[in-house]
């Protein structure tokens, strides 16, 4: 009997031969194809996330080394946000009351009719109170006796933007996705006109808005001209400045919430508006009825995307007016800009956080009302 | 009471169009000057001439048209320049970004892995996270580290000042770089093209795989001979979503990239107002040679991106 050859144990390829042959399992496979792009984003993403905290803690000025970067625990936010006695007049305290009570007032009532969680209500009633404050030129800074004041100015006139924008971006934004979905010869014409905004750099249409609203020699004031109205000169003065920006981010935004809805849209099936024909609704019937209903992924995709874009609010303002007339136009996003360009590290880490938190809190609310609902 | 008299057969009329259609057009006329307005109005600003643009009122179509001013956007600044830095940063960050999420998306379609649905959210909960608090902790990082090859010839030619490092910064460092850019571009778009192309492999049926292995293609071949092919429309959409992106960012090339011959055409184009001049008749030249990439972009693929975002959007 021919001895066999000793029996070997198997012995699986090694982890180079087994990529080569492409025998992976499924797991390093999987490791070895997603490791490019979570190294990324860690590197791009979650490293500045950590650090900027920890930047946040401490005292740091490029152009003072002398001075080190101690450990400041929470000064920088104490600076902020304020520590010294609040001093207001009281006519203003009086003005900011009235405010508050009429905008609690609503909110108290829907939170007891159940339309509105306790949560919603607290978070809304906060920010209607800074929006109004800020825009009557109210805000707790005034006077310098309550923190920083220009963190307050920005902090205020991000909320304003965040508002108006967002709500006027998907007013403008629906009507756009549903004239996008008629079927007419025009229809490319209007997908190009949809899509121009989206992809032009939000400097240009700053540059451009600008221009357009130039006091002098802009088209918006000579139309306004031949309509008899005097228009203002619209970015040297705040609130029409303030009213410039405000429309054009919603030119340049309004078209990514569309083409969101219009993506949401063509997923509807055809054949329920069909049905709804023939059991006789109008078309007022069909919008409120099915489109809207349907809608509501894309509505709450589109509205996430554009508070998180409206929150980092800077190169628009940067374009049209540099933050000015004077810093009333500087949002959240051009302080820590300017922060950083004044080499002040520490402060322009603590700013950072304070917009981290910001959209961090929308981001719950938002994610809460998609999953509650 | 008409029932009566035998109505002569007639050609069906066309349907009714009512206040409906009527108001549906005027609205996607609205739609079109909004739209397009703007990038119209730039265009016969760049081509008046910088006295026409001071008349009162205002003039719609130049008097005397003249492309002096796209000459005047090339000799006041390095303008080509610019369009280079541009192209080369948005191609390179394009073509990365989409290897990278197709690589992943991949992997979260079609791989057996044990919380894929939680990988992909938190990959696109990072788009999320504000770009601006990147800036500072970018910058200090991109400042520490050093070029890789910068101690030995490089670093001589930028001692001598020919690198293609600037002047600016004394060390060499991250700083005025392409790669400054580049990365920073690739995390910014990776999260809604991952998006994208994993919905995307999501629809390309797994049995044609599966038929590739039966006749002897191996797990990775497949994935470059059958499943890239296919993929290709999902790619160009994700791909034109990255380099949009990529043409567009403005907060971080200001910061990053300070010297003159490194700046990308959205920073530079803030460069030709002065301090109270404003030359619009120059600026809007100079905005209307920067759209021009992202026009015909628009032009050739725009029912690419719509159904692109479509699978960005929806599934999210």
């Amino acid at each position: 009997m021919a001895r066999s050859a000793p029996h070997l144990p198997y012995r699986r390829p090694g982890f180079w031969r087994r990529l080569r042959r492409g025998n992976l399992s499924d797991a390093q496979l999987g490791v070895l194809l997603l490791l490019p792009a979570l190294l990324t984003l860690a590197a791009v993403m979650l490293y500045p996330m950590v650090s900027v905290v920890w930047q946040s803690l401490h005292f740091n000025r490029l152009n003072q080394p002398f001075r080190g970067t101690p450990f400041i625990g929470v000064q920088n936010f104490r600076h902020m946000l304020g520590g010294e006695g609040l001093i207001w007049s009281p006519s203003k305290l009086l003005w900011l009351r009235l405010l508050g009570m009429a905008s609690l007032a609503p909110l108290l009532w829907a939170a007891r009719r159940r339309r509105l969680g306790p949560v919603w209500a607290a978070f809304l009633a906060a920010a209607v109170l800074v929006v109004f404050a800020g825009l009557l030129g109210l805000h707790p800074a005034e006077g310098g006796r309550w923190g920083d004041a220009r963190f307050w100015n920005s902090f205020s006139i991000t909320l304003l933007i965040i508002v108006v924008s967002v709500a006027g971006s998907f007013l403008v934004g629906l009507p756009l996705a549903l004239l996008a979905n008629v079927p007419s010869r025009l229809r490319w014409l209007g997908r190009v006109s949809l899509l121009l905004p989206w992809a032009m750099p939000r400097v240009f249409a700053g540059l451009t808005f600008a221009w357009l609203f130039q006091g002098q020699y802009g088209v918006v004031n000579d139309v306004l001209a031949r309509l008899g109205i005097h228009g203002p000169l619209w970015l040297a003065r705040v609130a029409p400045a303030i009213a410039a920006v405000n429309i054009t981010i919603v030119w340049k935004t309004s078209s990514f919430v569309g083409l969101i809805l219009l993506a949401g849209l063509q997923s509807i099936d055809e054949s329920l508006y069909e049905a709804a024909v023939v059991d006789g609704a109008s078309a007022w019937q069909r919008f409120w009825r099915i489109t809207l209903p349907l809608l509501r992924p894309s509505i709450a995709v589109a509205l996430i995307f554009r508070t998180l874009t409206a929150i980092q609010t800077f190169d628009i303002p940067f374009a049209m007016t540099r933050g000015g007339p004077g810093r009333s136009l500087e949002t959240l996003g051009a302080y820590i800009y300017n922060s950083t360009l004044a080499l002040n590290i520490g402060y322009a880490g603590a700013l950072s956080v304070v917009l981290f938190v910001l959209s961090l809190t929308i981001t719950v609310f938002y994610l809460r009302w998609i999953y509650t609902e | 009471m008409t029932s009566a008299a035998p109505v002569p057969a007639r050609r069906p009329r066309r349907p009714r169009r009512g206040f409906g259609y009527l108001a549906a057009r005027l609205g996607l006329l609205l739609m079109i000057v909004n739209g397009l307005f703007p990038a119209v109005w730039l265009l016969l600003t760049s081509l008046k001439r910088e006295d026409e643009l001071t008349h009162i009122p205002i003039t719609y179509l130049p008097d005397h048209a003249t492309v002096l001013n796209y000459l005047e956007v090339f000799r006041q600044n390095p303008f080509a320049r610019f369009l280079l830095n541009s192209a080369v940063v948005s191609v390179v960050a394009t073509l990365v970004c989409v290897l990278f999420a197709a690589l992943a998306g991949y992997a979260l379609a079609r791989l057996q892995l044990r919380g894929r649905r939680a990988i992909l959210t938190a990959i696109v909960m990072t788009s999320m996270f504000p770009a601006l608090v990147m800036l500072v902790p970018l910058y200090r990082l991109f400042v520490g580290v050093q070029v890789p090859g910068l101690s030995g010839l490089f670093g001589y030619l930028h001692a001598m000042g020919w690198g293609f490092m600037p002047q600016a910064v004394t060390t060499p460092n991250l700083l005025n770089t392409y790669w400054a850019l580049i990365i920073p571009y690739v995390a910014l778009s990776l999260p809604i093209t991952t998006l994208i192309l994993t919905s995307f492999f999501q629809l390309i049926p797994e049995d044609l795989e599966a038929a590739a292995t039966v006749d002897g293609a191996t797990r990775v071949g497949a994935l470059f001979r059958v499943v890239a092919p296919l993929s290709a429309p999902g790619m160009v959409t994700a791909g034109i979503i990255a380099f949009v992106n990529s043409w567009n960012e403005f907060l971080l090339a200001l910061t990053f990239n300070t010297a003159m011959n490194m700046r990308t055409v959205p920073v530079g184009i803030t460069l030709y107002q002065g301090q109270f001049a404003f030359p619009w008749a120059v600026i809007s030249a100079a905005i209307t040679i920067g759209i021009v990439p992202l026009v015909l972009l628009i032009l050739f693929f725009q029912q690419r991106i719509i159904s692109g975002l479509t699978a960005g959007g929806v599934k999210g």
